[in-house]
């Protein structure tokens, strides 16, 4: 009996290798290489994994794990229905009503997320506090001062919300542009009211295009520290600084990095299983754009007030606290060298952006290319760099890049040629690191456009002789254009704000605006850091509006 | 499309080629020319100041890596032999001693530093030195504290502080050392019993920076503050009218006068063990407590110089002078570890 059942064990395991071996090609191969040279950073974190938590873990688990997971778990249910009411309604709004003023709402919704989210926290307290702009206009209107505290959970919840829920709104309307025509046209032959074709057709269908965009918020809500260290609200993050920093211990930090990763990996999980339920209802892209109705008088009122209120609070308030401290510290902060910054700092960030895309679209097109159907989960292990801290990723990415330099110095020693570090303290670091972090920022919006794509149209065009890669260039690409133009828009904007990553790998000569913002802030020099930021508010704007009318021109 | 995506490949590729030679240009020179290689956690505009003015007087380059110290430390732990590092500049003499158990820095020899900087300023091996001074005073409201209540920081355990403390969380360094000054005057008993003291006579929760902490005393959240000198000073001289307003309706008061003295904490600097030019490193460690440098750091940023013979900026001055706790600062990265788990044992956030 038993020796059957090893029997067939042993058959299925070398069907297996059989079916491996026929099913592996070239595309998986280069797939796993790919994948391999991404996840190598967070491999390496992963190692240190084995040798366990440091002596304090007890401590910890003792006296602080309840309130980060407490708090942790808090920030990501109120974040998500909060982002997900904001993000669902205004996406839906300007892609489906004709308004006035409509082509400028649509790309100010995307500039919440041009605001680091430490800062905007910094200027709503500014805003609040005492003696605070709040305080003086009340005062010049001869009104008493409330004072209301932002500085807590819910303050916390609500400044993430709003300055991240452009992620939502983002691959929504995306999802809406691109396909809603089809079945909007369908629904109204059926004679179904708008409502109802809202809420039970293009909500379901636009879910794994929703569900993306709020991954990306929950996982950068995950790794949150400026905020939330400044309004005094202990998460796993700001734990895993604790135990890093202030412990000294960065096993334990990297213990409690590996829990959150779990965290993340389990949220994707999810966002796959749910996204295999409702695929075999999802239409493929329409040809024809959508129709925008006229909404009638009342209706457009309470469309200014759904499509204003996120712009107004993620983005004109706070913008508006940090040109008042533009102006009063004007004088003694400028410089032509921000000029100069801001080049810098937008080269760095498009070149980035680009080369983020271009591994987004290798992974997900080589694992499509390839046969193995496993391939394509564990393409999705590169896209956790996205929810780990940045300062842990950073040494991440200095594990085996010293290695290596370490390996070249020796060898090159070897022909009598003193080299020095060449990969660390390079730009070619810096911008390997960002493609690790910013994957998932480039592969979800990407990855839900593909899923719209009908299978049908590149394989003919395979049959009619033509390769893979032509194929891409001809069929795939133009129609997968929207969901890669906005991966370019957000991982740019995620690069100009980034900062420990920055901080810890730049070459020295290298500054950013992140940065010299950061320079200040970190001094409690908030007001001096408000011109920096502003000009990181200004070059987003740049790709912002140029790919935006790329996207609607169509 | 096509063409789009070639052009945006190739400008990449120019532009990755461009920001390389633009390295390796300024690598060439290098030989010839001298430089120090900075890894400092002080992001303020005046040290921008003094490494120019250290670059005008010697000649040598200086080149600044920014970030926080114990990212630094990390940094250099991790670049080993290799590392660019010449100088490691702290905000706080625990960091510094961490590096130094770590064996990041190395023991110098400098005639200047060791006559002009006070004997408990310095570290016992002479692998750092502080360059400048920070007291951590209590700030408090002008118009409902009597200055007859005020004496040390023990006794803002007393009962008639209750709900009227503010402070900022216990991840900040400067918490950190004066709770590990504590530890090292009065032993681990005595601080625990403090740190338990003060959370229960909190105002509120912990959060925001020290001028958060002031302003609050304004608001009326709490009535007294325990924050750094050279804050409120900044927060006098800031651009903004309402927090210049704010800054003064709050007192200082300088606590343990009568006993061993205010706690304070230091910027320091030391050698990398691993230092490619440590001549340049000793040069620049000694520039940063001459005469010049040292007027910057108080006159820009309030700061108390370490050399005797520069006198305090004008504001500190009006503050008066005061007796400072002369613990060898060794002892405050002994103690930091233990300063913060008794703070979380304790539920000090």
């Amino acid at each position: 009996m038993r020796q059957d059942g090893s029997n067939k064990d042993a058959f299925s395991f070398i069907s297996r290798i059989k079916r491996l071996k026929r099913d592996i090609n070239k595309w998986s191969v280069f797939t796993l290489i790919i994948v391999f040279f991404l996840a190598l950073p967070i491999i390496s974190i992963g190692i240190e994994l084995f040798s366990g938590p440091g002596e304090t873990w007890g401590h910890i688990v003792d006296y602080l794990l309840p309130e980060y997971v407490r708090n942790s778990l808090y920030l990501v249910v109120i974040c998500s229905v909060l982002v997900l009411l904001l993000g669902i309604s205004s996406a839906w709004f300007v892609s489906r009503y004709d308004f006035r003023f409509r082509k400028h709402i649509e790309w100010l919704l995307i500039l919440p997320l041009a605001i680091p989210s430490y800062i905007v926290a910094y200027a709503y307290a500014g805003f609040f506090d005492y003696g605070g702009s709040l305080n003086l206009i009340l005062n010049g209107l001869n009104l008493s001062f409330i004072r209301i505290d932002v500085m807590n959970r819910a303050g916390l919840a609500f400044i993430l919300s709003i300055s991240l829920f452009p992620y939502v709104y983002v691959s929504a309307r995306a999802f809406f542009l691109n396909q809603a025509n089809n079945l909007l046209e369908a629904s109204k032959m059926l004679g179904v009211g708008e409502r109802k074709t809202f809420f039970r057709l293009m909500l379901p269908l636009a879910r794994p295009a929703i569900v993306a965009g709020l991954v990306l918020v929950l996982m950068e809500v995950l790794n949150d520290y400026g905020a939330a260290s400044y309004f005094g609200v202990n998460t796993f993050t700001t734990g895993i600084f604790r135990s890093w920093f202030s412990l000294e211990e960065p096993e334990t930090a990297v213990y409690l990095s590996a829990l959150l990763i779990l965290i993340i990996f389990a949220l994707i999980l999810f966002e796959k299983w749910q996204v295999r339920k409702v695929r075999f209802a999802s239409s493929k892209s329409s040809n024809t754009s959508i129709q925008r109705r006229k909404p009638k008088s009342a209706f457009i009122w309470l469309i200014y007030f759904v499509v204003l209120t996120p712009i107004f609070l993620g983005f004109i308030l706070p913008l508006g606290q940090l040109i008042y401290w533009a102006v009063i510290t004007a004088s003694s902060v400028f410089d032509m060298e921000f000029i100069m910054i801001s080049i810098q700092s937008f080269i760095i960030a498009i070149v980035s952006a680009v080369i983020t895309v271009i591994f987004a679209l290798i992974l997900i097109y080589f694992s499509k290319w390839s046969a193995l159907r496993t391939i394509k989960s564990i393409s999705r292990v590169g896209v956790l760099g996205y929810a780990i801290p940045g300062a842990v990723i950073a040494i991440g990415i200095m594990i085996p890049t010293l290695a290596l330099d370490k390996w070249l110095i020796g060898f090159l020693q070897k022909f009598g040629i003193d080299s020095g570090l060449l990969i660390n303290g390079t730009m070619i670091a810096l911008f390997y690191a960002y493609a690790v972090r910013f994957l998932a920022v480039a592969y979800n919006p990407i990855d839900s456009t593909t899923l719209k794509v009908d299978d049908a149209i590149p394989d003919s065009s395979k049959m009619l002789g033509a390769g893979n890669i032509k194929t891409f260039f001809k069929i795939d690409f133009p129609l997968i254009k929207t969901g890669v133009f906005s991966a370019v828009i957000l991982v740019f904007i995620d690069v100009l704000k980034e900062l420990p990553l920055t901080l810890i790998l730049k070459p020295y000569h290298v500054n950013t605006l992140a940065v010299k913002a950061f320079e200040y802030a970190s001094d409690e020099m908030v007001m001096e850091a408000s011109i920096p930021s502003l000009f990181i508010i200004f070059t987003a704007m740049i790709p912002v509006i140029f790919l935006n009318k790329l996207l609607i021109k169509k | 499309m096509k063409k789009l995506l070639i052009s945006i490949v190739t400008l990449s590729l120019l532009a990755s080629c461009g920001s390389g030679e633009q390295s390796e240009a300024e690598k060439a020179p290098a030989n010839k020319e001298q430089f120090v290689t900075v890894y400092t956690h002080r992001h303020y505009e005046s040290d921008q100041d003094i490494f120019k003015m250290f670059e005008e007087k010697t000649g040598i380059q200086v080149k600044v890596v920014n970030a926080s110290a114990d990212e630094l430390i990390q940094k250099m732990k991790m670049e080993g032999v290799h590392s660019p590092a010449d100088v490691l500049i702290t905000v706080d003499a625990g960091r510094l001693s961490r590096a130094k158990d770590e064996g990041l820095l190395q023991s110098i020899e400098s005639e200047i530093l060791e006559t002009s900087i006070p004997s408990h300023l310095q570290d016992r091996d002479n692998q750092w030195f502080a360059v400048t001074k920070r007291a951590r005073i209590i700030a408090y409201a002008k118009d409902r504290v009597s200055l007859e209540d005020l004496s040390t920081y023990e006794d803002l355990v007393d009962e008639k502080w209750k709900g009227r403390i503010l402070t900022r969380s216990s991840s900040n360094i400067y918490n950190q050392s004066l709770l590990a000054s504590i530890i090292a005057n009065n032993g681990e008993e005595a601080a625990k019993e403090w740190s338990a003291g003060i959370v229960a006579n909190m105002a509120r929760t912990p959060k925001g920076s020290d001028r958060d902490q002031v302003k609050a005393v304004v608001a009326g959240e709490g009535d007294i503050a325990i924050v750094n000198s050279y804050y409120i000073g900044r927060m006098l001289n800031s651009p903004d009218g309402e927090e210049v307003k704010t800054a003064n309706q709050v007192g200082l008061f300088f606590p343990n006068q009568e006993g061993r003295g205010t706690h304070i904490n230091v910027s320091g600097a030391g050698v990398a063990k691993h230092a490619p030019n440590k001549e340049n490193a000793i040069l620049f460690i000694e520039f940063l407590i001459s005469e010049d440098a040292q007027r910057v750091f108080t006159e820009f940023n309030y700061e108390y110089p370490v050399l005797e013979s520069v006198s305090p900026a004008d504001q500190l001055i009006e503050w008066g002078t005061f007796k400072e706790d002369n613990l060898p600062l060794n002892q405050l990265g002994d103690n930091n570890k233990k300063a913060v788990l008794i703070f979380d044992e304790t539920g000090w956030k």
